[in-house]
């Protein structure tokens, strides 16, 4: 079905200065009443592109053609105006009002004195509401709805500017699996209703069940644009990435080597005392990989805390080769553990702080070379050529030492935090969510220094809520629901289903069936 | 019964600078501002309304000029804070201590005193009969006969609390507050209501600053404002913006107040009596905070 180009991007060129090429001579057109997804790596330049569109970022050169005419969009506001809305990543509405609220703020219905006319604009909401299927409450605190409530909240109140193109930043970045398919109904559906919906994403398999073109983007160009009918997953990396990307296991067989890491019947509580772990047992062995699998929540954030000594136990014990750290202070646990939190940002650096202050945190206090003066001052040298050493070693691109942690993209923030664990040299290396948040190449990278690890006789837990890539690199996998070890699977033995049966209490239903 | 109706009157008279300048300030309060310079917009009000009130011998002309002052102080606001993104903090101290130094630096350069100026030719802001409830036995006694600024104060905060909570004005108001970015990618500046919540602010000091010289007394002295602009901030923060909860606790305040006058006759010395304004205040905050770990826990 040919539709009509309704919007046409030409040649657009976009320099970050002094010398970073973002966007380099784009060419592409989105037609009326398509969903098209726009992918890539991070840093690739699909937000960067959309925010030029969109009138958020100045170009340096290129054209916009808006319904066949060169448009000009200096601000937001003109975009809408022009019928074009934009959802971003970070979701902005006020908590404190209410749906209606949110969704006419900035173009209220009005009376006679400026004072707002509350019947028609709820009535007009509830409308939109109904038109679109959005199952909203239009008087529901924003602030007490869930995040994809919120999200159905912003495309709503771009509707109500009678939007006929919606721009998606990584919509789904912000939902819970359940929570996708609902939203990919509503979309289709306003596709159906003569929208166009624009759809950012750098999740493959949603790009290939929801768009029906897919253009690729890689290191500010335009790879090429296709019907997602004629894609496969594999092309789509391969594009994205410019190479092969695997999506199989690579594990090598490797007989795992003695215990070394073992924590044993742990227990702990919230504020409220209720148990958040209970009597979690787990073991990693040289050489192993142990995946920890479960729905968020259920007390695989506790057991790293416990691991880490971040928070008290009820009962328990933790070894690590041979060595009981069940009540060792932090830095005694860094000696052995080397740990990659969930959160880069709040717990794994300081991301005002610089590339090498975040590079040598823990050495500065382990290794007394990073000292001079008694341990007075701070031996810089050394500590730039740890910080080189970091780059050269885990390939980071990142401009000096001295520039803020956060100038370096997401997956090189994880490399340089990679980097410094690993360069702890410690028997045991826990891991949590290590690849949350990056893209294709960069969590391609983490998998292979995990199997590296691997292979230099390392043991590993793995957090992480990533079945496929619990699949791809853990040689076990424990079923973590509701504080317990539910389960301890050999991976090659077991099957996502099986997983997936035990992450949802599948241990209560078996016991249950055996009572009966 | 005598007694009973002067203290009211004092009440009332000492709660009203406190009460248009938290109006004011409570405007600023929605918009996400952390505005301190109160003090300082009321100090210079008060200033320039014995300024016009004395050249132009018209207290109407002392009001505009009061709240042209404070609007010259809130354009400096908006400058440095708003436009510059300087710390609101920092400005607001700054301001105050501009408004101190400048009055008292201009009191002595135009008028040639110390301390206070005073003169005949000051025009004060006359009292208010008002008509049928001035009849009315002790009820007349109690509404009628203040002064205009004291009903003008009235009438502001009910407008106000109106205009927060009803208009389109007080949505994006608010908005600004609790989300600018979000307020300004639904299409307002955020900016621009932040600039109009200082005018509004500024407006309500001019007045309030207006009342201090020409209506509570006739005179202007150095640093006049006596903390009353600090007191309104209290205020403000203590009922979190509520136009009727700053009502409220202005007149707590304006109650100390004219109880201060009350007891000044009386054998405890002046020095202990004036402070119970700012005893009242410290006392307040600690009650609220104490009340509100309670309903935490």
């Amino acid at each position: 079905m040919a539709r009509d180009v309704l919007i046409d991007l030409q040649h657009i060129t976009k320099v970050f200065p002094p010398d970073t090429v973002a966007l380099s001579d784009v060419s592409v057109s989105f037609e009326a009443g398509e969903i098209h997804a726009l992918v890539g790596e991070n840093g690739a330049g699909k937000s960067t592109l959309m925010k030029v569109f969109y009138g958020l970022e100045r170009r340096d050169a290129g054209d916009i053609f808006f319904r066949g005419a060169k448009v000009e969009f200096r601000t937001p506001r003109e975009a809408i105006a022009a019928g074009i809305g934009m959802v971003h990543q970070e979701i902005l509405l006020i908590p404190e009002y209410t749906v209606w609220q949110n969704i006419v703020l900035g173009a209220e219905p009005v009376r006679a004195f400026g004072i707002i006319d509350v019947d028609r604009a709820r009535e007009v909401v509830r409308q939109k509401i109904e038109e679109f299927q959005f199952n909203l409450d239009p008087d529901a605190l924003v602030g007490d709805i869930s995040v994809a409530a919120r999200q159905k909240v912003e495309i709503l109140k771009l509707l109500y500017r009678n939007v006929s193109v919606l721009v998606l930043d990584e919509p789904t970045a912000v939902l819970t699996p359940q929570e996708i398919p609902q939203l990919f109904a509503e979309l289709a559906r306003l596709r159906d209703k003569g929208h166009t919906i624009i759809f950012i994403s750098h999740r493959l398999d949603e790009v290939l069940t929801l768009s029906d073109r897919v253009t690729v983007m890689r290191r500010g160009k335009i790879v090429g644009t296709s019907a997602a009918s004629e894609l496969t997953k594999e092309d789509l990396a391969r594009q994205m990435v410019g190479r092969e990307v695997l999506f199989t296991s690579r594990r090598q067989p490797q007989e795992p080597g003695e215990i070394v890491f073992h924590a044993q019947g742990l227990n702990c509580s919230d504020t409220e005392h209720r148990a958040r772990l209970h009597d979690a047992t787990v073991e990693v062995r040289a050489g192993e990989i142990v995946g920890v699998a479960g729905v968020e929540g259920n007390g695989q954030f506790e057991l790293v805390n416990a691991i880490m000594g971040l928070a008290p136990m009820t009962s328990g014990t933790l070894e690590v080769k041979g060595k009981d750290i069940t009540h060792a202070d932090i830095l005694t646990r860094r000696t052995l553990i080397a740990f990659v939190p969930q959160d880069r940002e709040k717990m794994g650096a300081s991301v005002a702080a610089s590339i090498l202050e975040d590079a040598i945190m823990t050495h500065h206090i382990l290794d007394p070379r990073f000292r001079t003066w008694r341990g007075l001052g701070l031996n810089y040298r050394h500590a730039a050529e740890f910080v080189d050493q970091i780059r050269d070693q885990f390939t980071v691109s990142m401009g000096h030492s001295s520039d803020p942690f956060n100038s370096l993209s997401g997956g090189n923030q994880q490399k340089v935090i990679l980097g410094r664990e690993l360069l702890l040299e410690t028997p045991f290396v826990l891991m949590d969510q290590p690849t949350r948040g990056l893209d294709v190449g960069s969590i391609e990278y983490v998998h292979q220094l995990l199997l590296d690890l691997r292979s230099k006789k390392r043991a590993v837990l793995l957090v992480s809520a990533d079945l496929d890539e619990l699949f791809m690199v853990a040689d076990r996998i424990v079923v973590m629901c509701q504080g317990e070890v539910v389960a301890d699977l050999a991976t090659d033995a077991t099957s996502r289903e099986e997983i997936g049966y035990y992450m949802l209490g599948g241990k209560e239903v078996a016991h249950a069936e055996t009572g009966s | 019964m005598n007694v009973l109706f002067g203290l009211v009157s004092a009440m009332v008279v000492g709660a009203t600078p406190i009460l248009l300048a938290a109006i004011g300030g409570t405007f600023t309060f929605y918009a996400g501002i952390f505005n301190i310079a109160m003090e300082g917009m009321m100090l210079v009000g008060a200033f320039c309304a014995v300024l016009g009130s004395f050249f132009l011998h018209s207290w109407f002309l002392g009001i505009l000029c009061a709240v042209a002052g404070a609007l010259v102080m809130a354009g400096i606001f908006i400058l440095f804070a708003v436009k510059l993104h300087t710390d609101e903090f920092l400005t607001g101290i700054a301001l105050n201590l501009f408004a101190v130094g400048l009055t008292t630096f201009l009191l002595r350069d135009i008028f040639h005193v110390k301390g206070a100026f005073t003169d005949a030719g000051i025009r004060a802001i006359p009292a208010v009969k008002l008509p049928l409830i001035s009849g009315i036995p002790y009820l007349g006694s109690l509404l009628s006969g203040y002064n205009l600024i004291i009903y003008v104060a009235v009438l502001v905060t009910v407008l106000s609390a109106f205009v927060i909570f009803r208009t389109r004005f007080g949505l994006r108001l608010r908005g600004a507050g609790y989300n600018a970015a979000c307020l300004s990618s639904s299409g307002v500046p955020a900016s621009t209501i932040r600039i109009w919540s200082l005018i509004i602010c500024a407006v309500c000091c001019g007045l309030a600053g207006a009342y201090l010289s020409l209506g509570y007394v006739r005179l202007f002295a150095e640093n006049m404002s006596a903390g009353r602009g600090w007191i309104s901030l209290a205020a403000v923060i203590l009922v979190s913006g509520n136009p009727w909860g700053i009502g409220v606790i202005s007149l707590l305040f304006g109650f100390f107040d004219g109880l201060t006058v009350f007891l000044q006759g009386g054998r405890i010395p002046t020095q202990f009596t004036a402070m119970i304004p700012y005893v009242a205040t410290l006392v307040s905050l600690y009650l609220y905070s104490v009340r509100k770990k309670r309903r935490q826990a």
